[in-house]
């Protein structure tokens, strides 16, 4: 885990990590979250949807956001104010996920970040846009 | 820029951060007048008047704030 303080921090550093996602992924988050709309959870629905399988949550793959800043940008002294995201495209079992966070800005006064945030599958497609504004605590 | 001018202008900023054309501010408002004036927003507040005015708050400073006539009067010093 990285525990970058405010002071080590500048715009433009940038961390990223892969994850891909599975089908107990999305099993493990129904089961949290209770989303059992068929587009996650019924393959033959997905597929009359006109995708090839059951659709990963939006916010399974945006979950990943608080790995990005709570083990990656700043890491441990993160504290995670405010999350602004799109979801540019579906994102599928078996995608391998390309997680990057940039600072865009650092603001003295409140120790906080802004991250620029983009999630890309393993076509370089961007599955997600977003920015984050992060504490560094 | 005189006080009115600043006053007028965090008016707006307010305005803006809590997504409310109808807040207005007297010197006396403090964060128990304005429904969503949590720490998140306060902070959004100052990185906002940051922006805006061209200034920079120090932690201390913005700690010690108690009041909208506090904000100004700090902001105006830094003027």
């Amino acid at each position: 885990m990285n525990n970058y303080s405010f002071d080590e921090l500048s715009v433009g550093m940038s961390e990223d990590f892969e994850v891909t996602i599975t089908s107990e992924m999305l099993e493990n988050f129904k089961a949290i979250t209770g989303d059992v709309n068929p587009l996650h959870n019924d393959e033959e629905f997905a597929h009359s949807k006109g995708h090839p399988g059951r659709v990963a949550f939006g916010m399974l793959t945006a979950s990943f956001l608080s790995t990005l800043a709570g083990v990656y940008l700043p890491g441990e002294k993160s504290l995670i104010q405010q999350v602004e995201t799109k979801f540019a495209n579906p994102v599928y079992i078996g995608d391998v996920l390309t997680v990057k966070g940039e600072i865009t800005e650092l603001i003295e006064s409140v120790q906080r970040l802004e991250l620029k945030v983009t999630i890309t599958n393993q076509n370089g497609k961007k599955v997600l846009r977003g920015k984050m504004q992060i504490l560094v605590v | 820029m005189t006080r009115e001018e600043v006053f007028e202008t965090l008016t707006e900023i307010f305005q803006d951060v809590f997504d409310d054309d109808e807040i207005e501010l007297t010197d006396a408002t403090t964060a128990d007048d304005i429904e969503d004036w949590d720490s998140l927003e306060q902070i959004n507040l100052v990185v906002a008047c940051e922006k805006k005015f061209n200034v920079k708050f120090d932690m201390k400073e913005i700690q010690s704030l108690k009041n909208v006539g506090e904000m100004v009067d700090t902001i105006l010093a830094k003027l």
